[in-house]
C-alpha cells in the first residue's frame, strides 16, 4: 500500500479451498475467530508497523484472500512469540494460522530467499544459523573451534539428514537433498 | 550430582559462545555436570521446519530430545528460540499421539526413538526453580553491589505457556529473572515496556528498520524510566538485539547512549569469578563501568 493510500480489498478475489487448505495445514480453529482485536493489542508486528498483523492476517484468511496473503511477505515477519495464542479468547490459535499461511505459501515458492537460507543451513550443517568465522570467535573463549553438535560428529549429521528427508522438506526443498 | 545435557543451538556456539562459555562455568560451579547432547542440531529455528509442516518440525525436536533421554538427562537452553521451539514440537507430540508416532516411524529409520521424558529447561526457570536462590547466593564471589538491571525475559521464555514445563505466575509480569538477578545483588525496577519484543528474529531479519525502530522505542523507554547500568537477557536472540543491534542504532545516530548488555548467564558466571575477558569476548558496547563496579563493591 502506498503511503497515505487506500488499500482496496477485492473480494471477488475470495477462494474459499483457501480456508480449508489453511485448517488443514494446521489453522483447525480459524473460523472460531471473532475479530475482537485482543491479539492485534499484544502483536509485535502490529507494533513494528507490517500491513498484514495477526488479526488482519486471520481476516484476510477467514475471507478466502489466497493471493493477498501469499504476496504479502508479512507473515514472514511474525516472531513466532505466541503472545496471541496466550491472549485469545476463542482459542483460535492465531499463531498455527501464520504458520498455516507460511506453508501454503512455501508450497508455491511464495517466501523470502532467506527461508531457503535457513533450511538449507539446517539440512547441511544441523545449523539454521550458520555465520562466518566462527572458529575464531569459539578459540578466543578457549572453546573447541567446533561445537559437540552434529557440526562434529558427520555420522550423526548423515542421520540427522536422513531424519529430514523423510519429511516434507524431501517435497519442497528447491535445492538438493542428498 | 546433578547432570544436564547442555542444548546449544546455533547463535550461542556460532555467534555469540561467550555464552557457551559462561553457561559452562555457571553450571561447573554450581556442581551441575554438563552431558554434551553429541549429533545435536538446531532446535528448528521457527521460520525453517515449522513453516513447513507439523510432523517435520516435530521430527527435528524429536531428533534432539532423544539425544537426551538415550544419556538419561533433562536438557538446557539458553536461547528462546530453542526453549520454545522444543517445547512446543514436545507440546504436540505428547498431546497427540499420532503426531508422536509418525515422528517414531520417522526417527525409528536411524534407530533414534522419541518418549517424551526429558524435560527442556530455559536458564531462568533452572536457576529459579531447580538450583534454587540461596543455593545461588551462596556461590556468589562478587556481590552486584546495587547495579541497575533492566531485565529481558524474552519471548520465547513466556509464551505460549501452556506448552512450558516450567512457567511464571503471571506470564505478562515476570518476576523470576527479577528475582535471579536480586539474589545475586543487583536491583532490577520494573519499567512499563518489560515484556514488549526486542525485535530480533524473523521481523529483524525480514524487515530490519521496522525491527529497529521497534527496539529503540523500548530502549527509550528503559533509558527514561530506570537509567539502568546493564540490561540482563534470558535468550541469547534477545541478547544479539541489546548488543550489538544497540551498538548500530547508536552508530546510525537514532540513539545518544549505549547501555551495556549480557545474558543471564554471563552476568552469574562474572558474579562467580568467570574470567571477563571470555565471558564477555564477543560483546559489542564495551562492560568496563559494569565490571568495575560489580569487582570493586568487594
Amino acid at each position: 500500500m502506498e503511503e497515505g493510500g487506500v488499500n482496496v480489498i477485492d473480494l471477488t478475489q475470495a477462494d474459499e479451498s483457501f480456508i480449508k487448505e489453511l485448517k488443514e495445514l494446521g489453522a483447525e480453529e480459524l473460523k472460531e475467530c471473532i475479530q475482537c482485536g485482543k491479539c492485534a493489542s499484544t502483536c509485535p508486528m502490529a507494533l513494528a508497523g507490517l500491513e498484514f498483523f495477526i488479526k488482519r492476517i486471520i481476516h484476510a484468511a477467514n475471507l478466502g484472500l489466497r493471493d493477498i496473503l501469499l504476496e504479502d511477505s508479512s507473515v514472514w515477519g511474525c516472531q513466532s512469540c505466541n503472545r496471541c495464542v496466550e491472549v485469545c479468547p476463542m482459542d483460535v490459535v492465531p499463531y498455527e494460522v501464520i504458520q498455516a499461511v507460511r506453508r501454503a505459501a512455501i508450497k508455491v515458492e511464495s517466501c523470502p530467499a532467506n527461508t531457503y537460507e535457513g533450511l538449507r543451513n539446517l539440512y547441511k550443517f544441523g545449523h539454521a544459523v550458520f555465520p562466518k568465522g566462527f572458529e575464531e570467535r569459539r578459540k578466543k573463549v578457549g572453546l573447541p573451534e567446533k561445537p559437540p553438535t552434529a557440526l562434529s560428529n558427520e555420522e550423526l549429521l548423515k542421520k540427522y539428514r536422513e531424519v529430514l528427508r523423510q519429511t516434507i522438506l524431501e517435497e519442497i526443498a528447491p535445492f538438493p537433498l542428498d | 550430582m546433578k547432570k544436564i545435557g547442555l542444548f546449544l543451538g546455533c547463535n550461542i556456539p556460532l555467534n555469540r559462545p561467550d555464552v557457551e562459555y559462561s553457561a559452562r562455568y555457571m553450571l561447573k560451579e554450581l556442581g551441575v555436570e554438563i552431558v554434551e547432547l553429541e549429533g545435536a542440531t538446531c532446535c528448528p529455528a521457527y521460520g525453517t521446519m515449522p513453516s513447513l509442516d507439523i510432523v517435520g518440525w516435530a521430527a527435528a525436536s524429536a531428533w534432539n530430545l532423544a539425544i537426551a533421554e538415550e544419556k538419561g538427562v533433562d536438557t538446557i537452553t539458553g536461547c528462546g528460540s530453542c526453549y520454545g521451539s522444543i517445547n512446543e514440537a514436545k507440546y504436540y507430540m505428547d498431546k497427540h499421539p499420532e503426531i508422536k508416532q509418525k515422528v517414531n516411524e520417522i526417527l525409528g529409520k536411524v534407530g533414534k526413538k522419541y518418549e517424551g521424558t526429558a524435560t527442556h529447561w530455559n536458564f531462568i526457570n533452572y536457576l529459579h526453580d531447580n538450583i534454587g536462590l540461596d543455593t545461588l547466593k551462596e556461590k556468589i564471589k562478587y556481590n552486584l553491589n546495587g547495579l541497575t538491571v533492566a531485565l529481558q525475559t524474552g519471548c520465547h521464555n513466556l509464551w505460549p505457556s501452556r506448552a512450558f514445563p516450567h512457567t511464571e505466575e503471571n506470564v505478562f509480569f515476570p518476576t523470576k529473572l527479577k528475582a535471579v538477578v536480586e539474589a545475586i545483588g543487583g536491583s532490577a525496577p520494573n519499567y512499563s515496556t518489560l515484556t514488549d519484543c526486542c525485535g530480533m528474529g524473523a521481523l529483524r531479519s525480514n524487515a530490519p528498520d521496522k525491527s529497529l525502530a521497534l527496539f529503540k522505542k523500548k530502549l527509550e523507554v528503559i533509558k527514561e524510566e530506570i537509567n539502568p547500568d546493564l540490561c540482563v537477557t534470558g535468550c541469547s536472540s534477545c541478547l544479539l538485539q541489546f548488543d550489538a543491534g544497540q551498538a548500530l542504532l547508536a552508530e546510525q545516530k537514532k540513539i545518544n547512549f549505549k547501555i551495556p548488555a549480557l545474558h543471564i548467564v554471563q552476568l552469574v558466571a562474572i558474579a562467580m569469578g568467570a574470567e571477563v575477558e571470555k565471558a564477555t569476548a564477543m560483546a559489542s558496547i564495551p562492560l568496563n563501568g559494569v565490571i568495575t563496579k560489580i569487582k570493586g563493591g568487594n
